[in-house]
């Protein structure tokens, strides 16, 4: 399918169906609210075909560019229907299992992800391990026809909602770094898994520690190759920063357009609103630019660190514009779209530490685009 | 043109900038047909010539090609036109009865040419005259970057004795300039970027090279986004043809090349701040090409009231 076609029935079906597919909460609702609205919106998107589109069929999907997806985020985001940060979660792991999976695992699973049968998670970070990736230290021994992981992962997204996560485990030595880290499809139902939320800033229990006691997984359910697990982050990185932030671009430019509309005369510098107008106008172009190259088939790399960098700049001043316009409302008000800016604004604080801080990032475009050797 | 073609025809006009400037690099251009490639291709025209301008510090009467081409197509190559003043994008004359009052900026073109194109302003729209230079009070304005050679030009002039008078779309000729300007420092950025990264990578401090601190790297790393960002808002503004956006985009280059130079400048510490240096040259230059029609910070300002006064926000970028 032509992109052009796929935004009109895209654009058809929003129409149509818009009193089904509205969200049954007002202001940013409970997290529960937000996973019903996901899944919601996911099911009835894979009933349409939408979200199926832009996927390879050997995984459910209908074939077609990354571009219908990226269109698809975009469309959903601009009326509000889901919230983009994890809506856009199919984008980070479904390329993983594509790329990486046993081609059996990736067929049977994808299509639970794209149908909002199944969250997925992502167990990356730990307590020591922040971004200092190849420093992790969750084990994984083995065990028979299969490992044993003993360890702890925190900062994992969804993990209370999830039915899988993509696991990073030390398989080498503590000294082999990045080279002996092995990455597994774990199922969270699996023995001695528990999942403890934590509440953020913003008030929602968007991640979680979990902690893993003798958690069994079989061989089959490794993505890449044992040792092999550096290779399977790095291939998931850019993704983050290619259409999911596409998404949230669109999403940033709803929310500033409603602060103009919504501020009251005189609240807003000029200036400053025009800044960020411009922050988020650069940060559309340059993701755009990234889209069409993804869909001319170049791979993604480092260079993806800048639209992280963008966004995350964008994202803040968007915000702290919005503490400025909407102040009354952000600090004091207790109805349900006060509670929302309030939410956003203090989530927006974040921006600049999650998907690897604005440091990481660079320090990767300075090693790896400036080419200005090691750091030290 | 193809990509193959585009990148020889880029890769061309680099070498002339590097090679040539100010009326060595207008004839040069005229012998590759430069012109003739603004009237085909403007979009590549600009882009490859105005970046490797920019890159390499050279001066040229290509501007003023560009405003004259969208005002009057047939004599681009033969007039200069008349700038707005420095940090505006206002007409550079206005109308008042039967007086054209004149107050406005001339580029290096000014000086060779016997006539200038001068758009003015009236109630209902603009109007564009060819004026003898001679009939114009031309002051040189040297001030902070001399190699541009600009020159105030200010007059009082008889409407009926004047050439001319076409209504000219001048929102028009102002995109094409900004674009074009937003290019230039984008290329003069790119260039002080890096004369820093080379500095750094060659400067020893306790033993080791200054680009090894994080402090160092992370100023020029902010530079290539500040950089990026600007060179995809200004591709952007190509595609969509909206003075809004071109606006924008030449606000955006304008305030990304000075986050570049002060980077740029603190890692090239006490040699980027002489005149052994050659860093200084394009300080100069961005300085006065960001208040060229429009300065970053009126151009910003005007996006947001322009927003406010209406409540909405200029065209979003389609997939």
């Amino acid at each position: 399918m032509e992109l052009a076609e796929f935004k009109l029935s895209v654009d058809r079906w929003l129409d149509e169906h818009a009193a089904e597919l509205e969200p049954e909460f007002e202001g940013i609702g409970t997290l529960d609210e937000q996973m019903a609205q996901l899944r919601k919106i996911m099911r009835l998107g894979y009933d349409a075909g939408f979200t199926r589109w832009g996927w390879p069929g050997r995984v459910g999907g209908l074939g077609g560019s990354n571009l219908l997806r990226a269109y698809l985020g975009e469309a959903l985001t601009a009326r509000d229907l889901v919230e983009p940060g994890n809506f856009s979660m199919p984008e980070v792991l479904a390329p993983t299992m594509i790329d990486f999976a046993p081609a059996e695992l990736a067929a049977s699973m994808v299509p639970r992800l794209l149908s909002g049968d199944e969250i997925w998670c992502q167990g990356f970070s730990e307590p020591g391990t922040g971004s200092n990736l190849g420093s992790l230290a969750c084990r994984a021994t083995k065990d028979g026809d299969g490992w044993r992981v003993n360890g702890q992962k925190v900062w994992t997204s969804l993990a209370q909602y999830a039915q899988r996560c993509v696991l990073l485990t030390r398989t080498g030595t503590p000294e082999s770094a990045h080279r002996g880290i092995t990455a597994f499809f774990i199922d969270m139902d699996s023995a001695g898994i528990t999942v403890r939320p934590i509440e953020t800033m913003h008030g929602v229990p968007e991640f979680s520690e979990v902690f893993y006691d003798d958690v069994f997984v079989p061989d089959e359910r490794i993505l890449g190759r044992v040792d092999g697990g550096w290779a399977v982050a790095m291939d998931l990185l850019p993704y983050e920063r290619s259409t999911a932030l596409w998404h949230r671009t669109r999403y940033l430019q709803r929310r500033l357009e409603q602060l103009v509309s919504l501020a009251p005369a005189g609240a807003l510098d000029p200036a400053s609103l025009g800044e960020a107008i411009g922050q988020v106008w650069a940060l559309r172009a340059r993701s755009r630019a990234t889209q069409r190259r993804l869909a001319a088939g170049e791979t993604l790399g480092a260079e993806t660190s800048i639209d992280k960098v963008l966004l995350a700049t964008a994202e803040q001043a968007v915000f702290d514009l919005a503490a400025e316009g909407l102040g009354p409302a952000v600090a004091l008000g207790d109805d349900p779209e006060s509670g929302r800016w309030r939410a956003e604004f203090l989530y927006s604080r974040a921006a600049t530490i999650y998907g690897g801080s604005a440091e990481i990032q660079r320090n990767i475009i300075a090693r790896r685009l400036l080419d200005l050797g090691a750091d030290r | 043109m193809d990509a193959a073609e585009r990148a020889l025809f880029a890769d061309t006009i680099r070498q002339l900038t590097v090679q040539h400037s100010g009326d060595e690099l207008d004839a040069a251009l005229d012998g590759l047909g430069w012109s003739e490639a603004l009237a085909v291709d403007r979009p590549i025209a600009v882009t490859a010539l105005f970046e490797a301008v920019g890159e390499a510090n050279a001066t040229s009467s290509a501007l003023d090609k560009v405003l004259c081409s969208t005002l009057t197509p047939s004599e681009s190559d033969t007039v200069a036109v008349a700038l707005p003043p420095i940090r505006t994008c206002d007409a550079p004359a206005r109308i008042d009865g039967s007086q054209v009052t004149v107050r406005g900026l001339g580029t290096r073109a000014l000086r060779r040419h016997d006539t200038v194109v001068i758009v003015a302003s009236e109630q209902n729209g603009h109007t564009s005259f060819v004026v003898p230079t001679s009939a114009l009070k031309r002051e040189s304005a040297r001030g902070l970057d001399p190699e541009l050679r600009l020159v105030e030009v200010t007059g009082s002039l008889e409407r009926g004795a004047l050439a001319g008078g076409a209504v000219v779309d001048w929102s028009a000729a102002v995109t094409a300039g900004q674009l074009a300007l937003g290019h230039e420092l984008v290329g003069a950025a790119r260039t002080m970027l890096e004369l820093a990264r080379v500095h750094a990578l060659e400067r020893m401090q306790f033993g080791r090279p200054i680009a090894s601190f994080q402090a160092v790297r992370h100023r020029l790393a902010e530079s290539l986004v500040a950089i990026e960002a600007a060179a995809a808002l200004l591709a952007a503004a190509w595609d969509e043809q909206d003075p809004v956006i071109a606006a924008m985009a030449k606000a955006v280059a304008g305030r990304s090349a000075r986050t570049v130079a002060r980077h740029s400048q603190q890692v090239l510490a006490g040699i980027g701040f002489t005149t052994e240096h050659t860093f200084h040259h394009y300080f100069r230059r961005i300085v006065v090409l960001d208040q060229l029609l429009g300065a970053s910070s009126e151009l910003t300002r005007r996006l947001g009231n322009d927003a406010l006064a209406t409540g909405s926000l200029p065209a979003t970028f389609p997939l």
